[in-house]
Formats: structure tokens, sequence, C-alpha cells
């Protein structure tokens, strides 16, 4: 359906920063104002998904050209639900980083970034051109990179030369493999390449090329053996910072792989089987090293890197079920990683320190409060019926039908490595007895902060909690859902066809 | 470098160059030339009064601070962006007026998304390169 | 029946909210649910009788095929009376046990959740729901071994056995997917249609190898068991209920649903009896040398416990009944055991068996519910624990070749476990009474009924078996066996060989127990074979596993950006390589390029020079200039390509940057470490390998003629349509404004970000 209004979510947010830079040193109204943004977007998410629920593929083609010669914008149910789960967790995030973020960093524009940060994330998701894409990806990358940085402090500024570093070698490789693609075929848009694609019969050239998007894509999504950006920056940022980064940045990554592999790359064998060993090594990798951390986000930012695994395992399997259980898995991880951080945060403000050895007491000092950073913690580890079991039996069945047994294996284990982490953290930070932690110098304990400011915190809390509860409980309505995007993307002539108007027989 | 001769010649630079780079920017649908580099131009233009006077005199002379200018080009730029909405086209699509302009030329959405970038362009440069010499 | 079982749950949800009216509470009132649900199934007694079972749908993830469907057969009867009525009993006994505890409402909280979890584990008839449930009992169990969350061993403790069964239920999910795809269902009752194709299926053997795995971990058999001895840490409620009345006994339950499905053959069996039959006596070794009466009855449940694997590996119609009296009847005992032992503990402060005495004088009615107990325990002709024993003994009477050696393990078994019933049940109760020990003194009703009137229980059963038999041992067994013959539970079997055993193991029972005494000098002496333990393995292999968690993680994130690079543009190459010379047919057609003009190989002559100088350059305002020598470069191509935007564009940009790093090298310090020449060689040849690479590939790649649509179309229609004469203008503007629009925000952005990075420091002073 052609629908002009299927960027408004990615309008918003760019008319969102530029209304906030107006206001650079008005923290307060900016406060107010993002919060009102990110309530309006949340709407238009919903807006959005409920749409392409009814009605199918809305596009629209920017200037009034016809695909291929314009840009296209495409909202496949991916593509909406991925836009609206990015609208909650910047939503959560919202809330969250009015009640936390010190006033220096408001002052310097850190809601504008924010805001064209989500605005970077919603453009990718909804890009049907590869070079936008592009373009996209660096706006995500410049706005992360600002976020990653503001406040100059010393680990800020040491994660982020890698990050950016790191990011900035992705951003080369995916020109390369955009420059092969147009060499290939002459276009950029999505679903024209994917048409001119399957008609060269040299299938060779286009593995190559699709090994090179394999490497772009994989090192923003972290996986092995592209992954060390994520550990050595992701805990140094503000933990509202961290959140939106734990939850929507890795994935944006994995989207890209998902839509890129689906559509135009097809399943290639060689590529299969590399993609299903690089899974397993990202569990293993991010389970190990998530076993040694003494610091909870960086537990958390490599429990990051043992997830992303499980949702490459899906995509190396190649089938439709596999496809099922990743994109299953996407929906719940975002809720999950956002709020996680967020409990990180939360814990810091509480106790001034996220050392696991010195933190302790939360369960005597703070009941309410462990009940409910029980629930992200255990839907992670994915005890059922929380969120993170679902998508595990889909991964395990098309892992039996696919004969993919190591896969298997890498799934249980990095299973439990999670489960031995997150029972780890629980009986150091709620159960044992706290030690006298030293008083930190900088920001307000959290029994310092207002009610107001308190509730900022906790309600996001409450908020994504009660989403991941809903995935899980709901699986039902989750399970339909993603069944019906897992059979739209193994199948793409309908998008194929939706955007480029005309009936093609795709060999 | 502060010298005399610089800056008088810096003091007939200024309009000159910013003539310039509106020139440029007019141009840019016929012959090379553009948003951007109508921009850089500018920019450029107010560096060098900036060597010549210091910083703070350029400042005075802009009056607004260049940071201003970035929202208000996005804004330009989102304008042309969202105009089509109103008559039910997608998103940029490009809306012209029936006859041309004198010394312009044909004028529509393009041209304002185009005075947009320009704005952006001056506000992002001279913000990096005033908070770079500002500090160093 | 879906609010039965979830009922705990609701009330566990309830709890944090009502805490204060919990601690406050008449225990009465806590316990109406357990009492409640015990009655209500209790009505669904004469439902079931032979063999037939009963049915209550819920749908939930219907796409799926996973339901919570519930099965009330004899074997699920059976165990959701011992779970509602121990839990009763057991509810009660805390009200007193663990009075005025900051905790107490947490503690019912977390109770009542288990109570839910473990019915629907036995209430389930769909595997996956099952499983569900499976897992919340590990997690309930982690919260109520860790309940003492002050104490270190506690914490630890909880962590191992949630680690060992999680990691078993884990694996139980596999096996379960696995199942469910060969007998395509979840549903239990619909597999046991296809249990032929099952058995027979390729997949058998890992179906029934992953099962065993969920069953041993959670039901503590050989090597798995280690987790029990230590969850002994939670409070003596906990250890009553759930480590030896119902959740170990959950593998069991497992085990005993399945035989009908998955029973039967000889992997089944043979593995069933083996680790069965090791556990059992492994773990009645083990409960001699200890000395902590918990320690004892752990042990001595782990050793039942592999009776009861044993039983059901053999697999005969008569160990299948004796498997199923033995649940009841253990339960019962061991109960009533452990509940004594916290009453010994509470009054005593003590539960060290060597030095315990003479309670009776203090305690009767506890010294009688203990007395009846151990006698249950060791098989005493009138208790429900002899009537299991006679059976059990029948059963590997009967097994032909292997009668003699099964039966001589049964019977040791049976002897050791009758000296640990003893020392737990009566030891502690004769002789005189130590000084320690005068202040001791009957403490509540609340306290020494619940194991009083198990034992009771034990006595009547055994007395009138007939009680049982048509209620509810006869569906056990039909459900466990699948068969329909009719059971006949006797008090006398006659003068037969199992009499005779049942004697000896009497006798020489007895005889261990007059002369042997707990005590800590036997325990040491154990103590050296701490290392071949599995637990102490189970440990080494943790070490190593951490050890190699560190190095692989080290050796991977190393704190180099070089090496990040270096490791990802390596496995490009690598991809890169691999599928150019596997994949790719190289044919480069020299005739389709264009001819180079001298101009080009100037300019690219220039850019490679400058490269050069800005590598090897040791001045770093040497380098900026070379770098900004090769973007005037790249400026004369767009010129070539006839791109005088983008030319102009590159022109002012690269000019600014120059300057810009110029301005800043300034204050950065002389640069003194410069990387080695080995380093040096390394990433030339890499890059020179990966720029060889994609440059065959772009020359391949013009093999193929692309279409040029869409160029054709932008150059046809940039006047008409667009309105303008200079196309890349039009692109940028026009075509691929999209693009456009979104970098001038990247522009705005990395704008803030620069000045937010000059401006806005926010390091900690440093004081000197």
């Amino acid at each position: 359906m052609n629908n002009i209004l299927v960027i408004a979510p990615i309008l918003l947010q760019l008319f969102a920063g530029t209304i906030l830079l107006f206001f650079w040193t008005k923290t307060q109204i900016q406060k107010v104002l993002s919060i009102l943004f990110s309530f309006l977007s949340l709407g238009l998410g919903i807006w959005l998904f409920l749409l392409t629920w009814k009605d199918g593929i809305q596009f629209t083609h920017a200037g009034n050209w016809a695909a291929p010669f314009g840009i296209s914008f495409v909202a496949d149910l991916l593509s909406a639900t991925l836009v609206l789960i990015a609208s909650i967790s910047g939503l959560a995030v919202s809330i969250f980083s009015v009640g936390t973020m010190r006033e220096e960093r408001l002052k310097f524009g850190f809601f504008p970034i924010m805001h064209f940060l989500l605005m970077g994330l919603s453009g990718a998701f909804l890009a049907g051109d590869m070079f936008n894409l592009y373009v996209w990806f660096e706006v995500v990358i410049i706005s992360s990179f600002v976020l990653l940085t503001l406040g100059s402090t010393k680990s800020q500024l040491e994660g982020a030369i890698k990050y950016v570093s790191l990011n900035l070698l992705a951003s080369s490789l995916f020109l390369i493999g955009i420059g092969f693609v147009y060499g290939l075929t002459g276009s950029l848009n999505f679903a024209d390449v994917a048409v001119k694609l399957s008609a060269i019969s040299n299938r060779g050239i286009i593995n190559v090329t699709a090994g090179i998007f394999l490497v772009s894509f994989g090192i923003k999504s972290a996986i092995f053996p592209m992954y060390f950006w994520l550990p050595a920056s992701y805990h140094t940022p503000p933990p509202a910072v961290s959140a939106i980064f734990g939850g929507l940045l890795t994935k944006l990554g994995v989207y890209a792989l998902v839509r890129t592999f689906t559509l135009m790359f097809g399943g290639d064998e060689f590529l299969g089987i590399m993609l299903s060993i690089i899974a397993a090594l990202t569990i293993l990798s991010g389970g190990l090293g998530a076993l040694l951390q003494k610091n909870l986000s960086k537990a958390f930012g490599y429990l990051i890197i043992c997830h992303i695994g499980f949702m490459v395992a899906g995509l190396g399997m190649f089938t439709e079920v596999a496809i099922l259980g990743t994109v299953f898995y996407l929906f719940h991880d975002i809720i999950v990683k956002t709020n996680l951080f967020m409990v990180a945060g939360l814990v810091l403000k509480i106790n001034g320190t996220q050392d696991i050895s010195k933190l302790g007491g939360m369960y005597k000092s703070y009941p309410l409060i462990s009940i409910l950073l029980s629930i992200p913690l255990f839907s992670l580890v994915g005890i059922p019926p929380l969120s993170g079991f679902w998508p595990k039996i889909f991964l395990i069945q098309g892992g039996l039908a696919s004969e993919d047994y190591f896969l298997i294996a890498f799934i249980v284990l990095g299973s439990f490595l999670t489960l031995w982490v997150v029972a780890k953290i629980w009986a150091e930070v709620f159960w044992k007895n706290a030690e006298n932690l030293p008083v930190k110098a900088s920001g307000l304990y959290f029994n310092q902060m207002s009610k107001a400011n308190q509730s900022m915190v906790i309600i996001p809390i409450i908020f994504l909690s009660i989403v991941s509860l809903y995935i899980g409980f709901a699986a039902e309505n989750i399970y339909v859902l993603s069944e019906k995007i897992a059979a739209d993307l193994m199948n793409p002539q309908n998008y194929i066809e939706t955007i480029l108007g005309i009936k093609t027989i795709l060999p | 470098m502060k010298s005399l001769l610089f800056k008088t010649a810096s003091d007939y630079l200024l309009p000159l160059l910013l003539l310039f780079s509106v020139f440029m920017l007019l141009r840019g649908h016929y012959e090379p030339g553009g948003g951007f580099v109508g921009g850089l131009m500018a920019a450029i233009a107010f560096l060098i009064h900036s060597f010549a006077h210091g910083l703070k005199e350029t400042r005075n002379i802009i009056r607004i601070n260049p940071g201003m200018l970035m929202p208000i080009g996005l804004l330009l730029t989102l304008l042309a962006g969202i105009a089509p909405w109103l008559i039910g086209q997608p998103f940029l699509t490009g809306l012209w007026f029936e006859e041309p302009f004198r010394f312009v030329g044909v004028v529509g959405t393009a041209l304002l998304f185009d005075i947009g970038v320009y704005l952006v362009v001056i506000g992002a440069t001279l913000t990096i390169m005033f908070s770079i010499t500002e500090t160093v | 029946m879906i609010l039965a079982v979830l009922s705990g749950f609701i009330f566990a949800a309830l709890v944090p909210f009502f805490s204060k009216f919990f601690k406050r509470t008449i225990p009465f009132v806590l316990c109406a649910l357990p009492i409640l649900l015990f009655i209500y199934f209790i009505s669904f007694l004469n439902q079931i009788e032979l063999g037939s079972y009963l049915m209550f749908s819920y749908s939930w993830v219907p796409s799926l095929g996973i339901d919570l469907d519930f099965r009330l057969d004899g074997l699920s009867i059976l165990f959701a009376l011992m779970i509602t009525g121990i839990g009763s009993l057991v509810f009660l006994y805390t009200a007193n046990y663990l009075k005025g505890h900051q905790y107490l409402d947490r503690f019912y909280g977390y109770l009542s959740m288990f109570m839910a979890s473990m019915l629907g584990v036995v209430l389930s008839d769909n595997l996956m729901t099952m499983f569900v449930f499976w897992e919340l009992t590990s997690i309930s169990s982690f919260f109520l071994i860790g309940f003492n969350n002050e104490d270190a061993a506690s914490r630890k403790s909880a962590l191992t056995a949630l680690g060992i069964t999680g990691l078993g239920g884990l694996v139980l999910l596999a096996g379960i997917v696995i199942l469910a795809s060969v007998g395509n269902s979840y549903s239990f009752t619909e597999l046991l249609g296809s249990s032929d194709v099952i058995k027979s299926s390729s997949s058998y053997h890992w179906i029934i190898g992953l099962v065993f795995v969920g069953a041993f971990t959670k039901s503590a058999q050989f090597p798995f068991h280690f987790w029990l001895p230590g969850a002994m840490k939670a409070p003596t409620p906990v250890s009553t209920y759930l480590h030896s009345a119902t959740m170990v006994k959950a593998g069991i339950y497992l085990l005993a649903r399945f035989t009908p499905l998955l029973g039967d053959t000889y992997w089944w069996n043979g593995t069933l009896v083996t680790i069965g039959a090791i556990t059992m006596i492994y773990a009645a070794i083990h409960s001699l040398f200890r000395v902590d009466l918990k320690s004892i009855l752990a042990y001595s449940t782990i050793s039942a416990l592999g009776i009861l694997v044993f039983l059901i590996g053999i697999g005969t119609e008569k160990a299948l009944l004796g498997a199923a009296i033995f649940i009841l009847a253990h339960a019962l005992y061991k109960a009533a055991l452990f509940l004594i032992t916290g009453i010994i503990d509470h009054e005593t402060g003590s539960r060290d068996a060597s030095k315990l005495a003479g309670l009776q004088k203090v305690m009767m009615p506890v010294a009688i519910a203990g007395f009846i107990a151990a006698l249950s325990s060791a098989g005493v002709p009138l208790l429900i624990g002899f009537i299991s024993k006679e059976v059990m003994y029948e059963a590997t009477l009967q097994l032909g070749q292997w009668a003699i050696i099964l039966t001589i393990l049964i019977v040791l078994t049976k002897i050791f476990l009758f000296v640990a019933g003893f020392w737990a049940g009566i030891k502690p109760f004769t002789g005189p009474l130590p000084k320690e020990f005068q202040k001791a003194h009957l403490p509540s009703a609340l306290l020494w009924v619940p194991p009083l009137l198990l034992s009771v229980l034990s006595v009547v059963f055994g007395v009138f078996p007939g009680l049982l038999e048509k209620s509810l041992i006869q569906s056990v067994f039909s459900s466990i066996s699948g068969s329909a013959t009719i059971i006949d539970l006797k008090l006398w079997h006659g003068f037969n060989t199992a009499l005779m055993l049942s004697i000896l193991t009497l006798v020489v029972g007895f005889a261990i127990y007059w002369f042997l005494q707990p005590s800590e000098k036997n325990f040491q002496k154990t103590i050296r074979f701490e290392r071949i333990s599995p637990e102490a393995l189970t440990r080494d292999f943790g070490n190593i596993f951490s050890w190699f968690a560190g190095f692989w993680t080290r050796f991977f994130q190393n704190g180099y950006l070089r090496n990040y690079v270096i490791t990802i543009l390596a496995f490009l190459t690598f991809l890169m390589a691999y599928r150019i010379f596997i994949g790719v047919k190289i044919h480069i057609d020299w005739d389709q390029i264009s001819t180079v003009t001298p101009s080009e190989i100037i300019v690219v002559t220039l850019m490679i020079i400058s490269i050069f100088i800005a590598i090897f350059s040791k001045s770093r305002t040497t380098s900026i200039v070379a770098l900004g020598v090769v973007g005037f470069a790249n400026c004369l191509f767009f010129l070539f390509y006839s791109a005088p935007d983008l030319a102009m564009t590159q022109f002012s940009i690269d000019t600014l940057t120059v300057l810009l790093f110029m301005l800043i090298l300034f204050r950065l310090p002389k640069n003194k470490t410069y990387s080695s020449k080995t380093i040096r060689i390394r990433d030339g040849v890499l890059s020179l390998i990966f720029g060889t690479l994609v440059a065959i590939l772009v020359l391949e790649v013009f093999e193929y003629p692309s279409s040029t649509d869409i160029s054709k179309f932008y150059a046809d229609n940039a006047y008409v349509l667009a309105k303008g004469r200079n196309v890349v203008n039009i692109i940028l503007v026009d075509y691929r404004a999209s693009d456009t629009i979104v970098e001038t925000v990247v522009l705005v952005i990395a704008a803030i970000g620069v000045y937010s990075l000059m401006k806005l420091d926010l390091n900690p002073i440093k004081k000197n």
C-alpha cells in the first residue's frame, strides 16, 4: 500500500531533535519535550504496526520517483514491529534519562542527539534502499559516538576510540559492498537488487559480496570475531546511554543481516555454515566473558554478545522455523537488554557502585525493587514462561530440522552460562550482605533524589518489565506475529512485487 | 596573524565571499554549485575574518550563535520535505512555481531544501572550527 | 483444575503486598491453601480407580500445541496428594519453626510458589507445560535453599543446586523437543499412541539420554547427586518438603511417567538399573560416615531415590509395584524424620548424631514418631515400609541371571539404610540425657503433631494395606506399567525367600546399629576420597573452565585496537579469498577496461607516494599533509569523471580538515613509540592481500554489464522533471534527497559532538 505517512516515525524524531536544539540550555523544557515526543513516537509506532498488520506492506517513494529510481521506504511487518519496539525502548530510556542524567550532559545536547539516534534507528528499519541504509547507519554511528563521549571522562574516551574506529571500519566495508552491488546490478533499491541479483548466473561473486556485508554488519552486530568494540565501550557511558545502546544498536546489525540475507543474498551453503560456526563461537565468547566480569554493566555487555549468537544461529540455519526463532528472540532481546542496563543503572544509583563483589543487601533493603529486578534478570535467562524461553524452542527445533546438532549444544551451553551468571549476580548483589561502600563524589544517590526523579527511574523499568511479561505470557500472539514475519522473509516475492509494482518471477 | 594588511583584506573579503557563496547556492541547479559548496564558502569567509580580527569580533558580526543556524536549516529542509504531504504527495517530492524568477531561475521546494543545507553547513562548520580554536 | 494448580502462584504474588498481615496471622489461615487443595484432590480418588484418567484442558499457545492440559491419573494423583498433604503439614510446622523470622512472609511465598510448580509438573499432560513448571521448581528451590541469604555457604549451595538442576533442565528441554518432533505432539496422552514409532526411531537413544540427564540431575542420582547434601543448608521445612518428599521425586515422577512411553527397552532398563544401583549403594555407604543428622538423612534420601530408579529400571510389574508403594512409604517416613530433626535442632541447637541422646525424656511424642519412622525405613513388619521392602525383594528375586547380584545390592542398601534410619529416628532419643541438653523441652504441638501424624499413617497403611490398594496404589501401578493387572497387597506373603531376606536385613542391620556409632572420626576417614568424588571433579572442571574462560577472553579482548582491526580484516580476507578461489571463475576481460590516460597514471602515482609517506614518515605533520594530498588527488578524479560539485566540496573539506589537524597537532606530545618491523610487515602484507582481492573483485564485477536504467533515467529527466541541468546536484537534492537530508543531520550531530568534546569535561578533579 502506497502510504505517504509511512516515514512519519522518522520525521517525528527529526522534528524532535531539531526542536530540542532550540532549547539548548533550557534543560527543564528539554526533559518535558523529550518525554512528550517519545510518547508521540510510541503512538506512531503502534499506528504503523497496526496498519501493517491489517493492510500488509506499507511503502512510500520519496520524491515521488518510482522504484527503483528514487529512494523507497518500506514498512513490512518486521520493520514495523521493530519501529514499534524501538519506540517502546526509546520512551523508557527517555523517562529514565530525565531521572538519572546529570545536568551538565543535558546542557550539552544529550536529548537532541538521543532523538537523532532514535531517528537513525527508525530510518534504518524502514529503509528500502541500500545507500539510504548506509546513511542511516552513519547517523546511528555518529550519534552513538557523541553520546558515548558526552562528558569526556577518561573511560568514556578510551572506549569511544575503539568503538568508533571499528564502526567506521564497518562503514567502509559497507560502502565497498554497496559499490559491488551497484556494479553488479546498477541499482540500489532492495527489491530491484534482489531481482537483478537472482538473474546473475555466477553465484560465486555474489557470495563474496555477501561475505563483505557479513563482516560489515557483523561488526555492528558484535559477532565473533568482530565484537571487540562492545566490551570495551558499553559500560563506560551513563546507564541511560548504555541502555539504549545495549537494546538497539547491535540488533540493528542483526536486522541488517536478516534483511539482506533473506531478501538479496539467499541461502548459500558456505555462508550458512560460516554463520553457524560464527554463532557458536559468539555464544561461547560472550558467555565465557560474562563469567569473568565483576562489573554489572560489563557482564551485561558480554551477555549481549552471547545472545546475539543465538539470533545469528537462527540465521545460519536459514529455515523458516529458525528465522522465526531469530525474529522472536530479537523482539524479546531488545526489551530485556534495554531494561537490564537500566537495572544496572538503578543498582548504581542506590549503591554507588557496580562492582559485584562490593554490592550486596538489596534483598533485605529493597524487597519490592528486588522482585521487580528479578523480572528482567530471569527473562534474560529464559526461565519459562518468561519471554526468553519461547524463542529457544524454535531455535532448537530449527537445529533439529537442519541437523545442526552442535548449534543445539551451544544454545544449551549459552543458556546455562547465562543462568549461572545471573544466579551469581543474584546471590552477590541481592543476597549477600553489603560492605561499607565509599561515598561517590558525583551525582545523587537514589535516596537523595526527589520522589519525582525516583519514580522516573523506576517507572521505565516497570514499563519494560510489563512488556517482557506480556511477551512471555502471551507468547501465542508473539508467535503468530513472528511466524508471519518469518514466512514473509523466506518468500520475498510479495515484498518485491509490492515495491516494484510489477509481477516478477524469481528463479 | 593580525597584520593590518590581512585585517583590511579580510574586511573586504567577507562580504564578497558571502555574496559569492549565495551565488554558488543559487546556481547549483544548473551549474556546479549547490548548498554544500555555498555553505562552505560562507564558512571559510567567516573563518578568514576570524583569523584576521579574532574570534570575538567575528562572533559579534554574526550576532546569533552559529550553532542556532543548524536547527533553523534543519527545519527548512524538513519543511521542504513535508510540504508535498499537504497535497498528498510523498516526502520530498519536488514542487515548483510555474514561472521562473529573475536571476534565480525556477524556484521550488528543492531550492528551499538547498537553502536549509546551506545554513546547516555554515552552522556546523563554524561550530566545529570555533570550538576547536577556542579550546586549543 | 487450573485454579487449583495456579493458586499457589497467586498466593505467592500477593505475599509482598500483605507481608505484615502474614507475619501476624495465626498459622491455620496460612495453611488453608494446601489443606483445601488436599481435600480437592482426594475428591477425585474414586473417579480414577483402575487406570482411568481425567483430563482438564485450557488453551495457552495453541499455535505451538502447548496448552495447559492436566491429566489426573493414578500417578499424578499420588503425587498431588503427597504434595498437598505433606505441604499442609510443612506449612503448619513452619508457622512455629520460623516464628518471628523477618522473612517469614517471603518464605511462605516461595513455598506456595514451589507447591504450585510441583503440582504443575505432576499434573501436566503437555510436556512443554510440564517443563515450564519443572524449571519453576528449580527456581523456587533456589530461593528456598538460599533463604538464609546472608550465609555464604547457603548461597553457594543454592547456586550449586540451581546450576546442576538448571543444566539438567536445559538438556531435558532438548530431549522434549526431539521427542515431540518424532511423535508429532507435545501431549503425553497423544504420544502414548505412537510409543512404538518413538521407540524404534533413530533419535530414541538421544531422547532417553537427554531425558535421563534431566531426571538424574533433579533426583540427585550419581554423579549429579552432590547438590542435595549441600541443599541441607536450607531451613528444615525446606529439606522436608523439597528435598525428600517432593521436588527430588520429580525426576522419579518423570521416569515413571515415561515408562509406558519410552520404557521396556534394553537401553532404558539397563541405564536405569545401573545408575540406580550405583547411587543407592554409594549413598547408603556415605550415610554411615556422616555425623550431622541432616547429612545422614540427605544421603539416605539419595539412596532411596536410587532404589526407585533401580526399580523403575527393572521394569517388571513387581518392580513397578514396589516403586509405587515405596514412593509413598519413603515420603511418609523421610518427611517425618526430617521434621523430627528440625525439632531436635530447634530445641537443642545441635544436629550431631554422635552427641545427641536421651531426648525421649523431654519429648516423648517426638520420640514415638521417630521410633515409628525409623522402623518404617528399616522395613519392620506392620509398617508400610515393610510392605514396600517385601515387594522389592520379590522383584529382584525374579530376575533370572541377574537376580543374585541385584538382590545382594538391594539387601545391602536396605541394611545400611536401616542403620541410618535408626541413627536419625531412635538414637537421639535413647540413652541418658547429656547435660548440655537438659534445657530442651517439648515444643509446640504445631511442631510435633505433623511428624507423629505421618508416622501414624505409616502404621495404618502398614497394617491395613487394603486401604491404599484399591483407591490409590492400583491406579498408580496401572498408569506406570500400562498394564491392567489387579494388584494384591498383603501383609503376609507366606514363608518365601523374600521374607528370609527381610529377616536377614533386620538382624544384620540391628547388629551394625548396635556396634557402630556415628562418629566424627569416621567422617574424617572419608575426606581422603573427596578428591575423586564427583563433587570435587566437578569443581576441578569448573576451575579449568574458568581458566579457559579467562584465557579465551583475554586472548581476543586484549585491549589493543590494532589487534582488533587485524582480526577483522584477516577474517574478511580469508572469507573473500576462500570464496574467490573456490567459487568464482575469475575471468578478467582486459579489453573491456577503458584505456588509462597519462593524467590518471600521474594522479594514482601521486596517491600511492603520498600513502607511503603518510605511513613511513616519523613526523605527524608530514603524515597529515600527505593524507591531505591523497584527498586532493581524489578531487582530481572527481574532476576527471565530470563531478565538479563533488570536487569543490572535497577540496574545501580537505583543506579545512588539514587545517584542523594542524591546530590540534601542536598540542599533542611527540610520538615516541613506533611499531616494530615485523608488525609493519605483517600489516603491510595483510593490507596488500586485502587490496588485491578487492581489486580482483572489482575487475570481475565489470564482467557483468549492469543495467544502466537508473543513470539513464536521471540524465533524461533532469531538465524535464527536476528542472535542472546539473545532474549531480539534482541527484543530491531531488532524486536522492533523502540521503542528503540525513547526511545534513549527521553534520549537525558531528558539530554538537565536537562542541561538547571540547567544552564539557566531567572528569573528577584531581586534588594535587
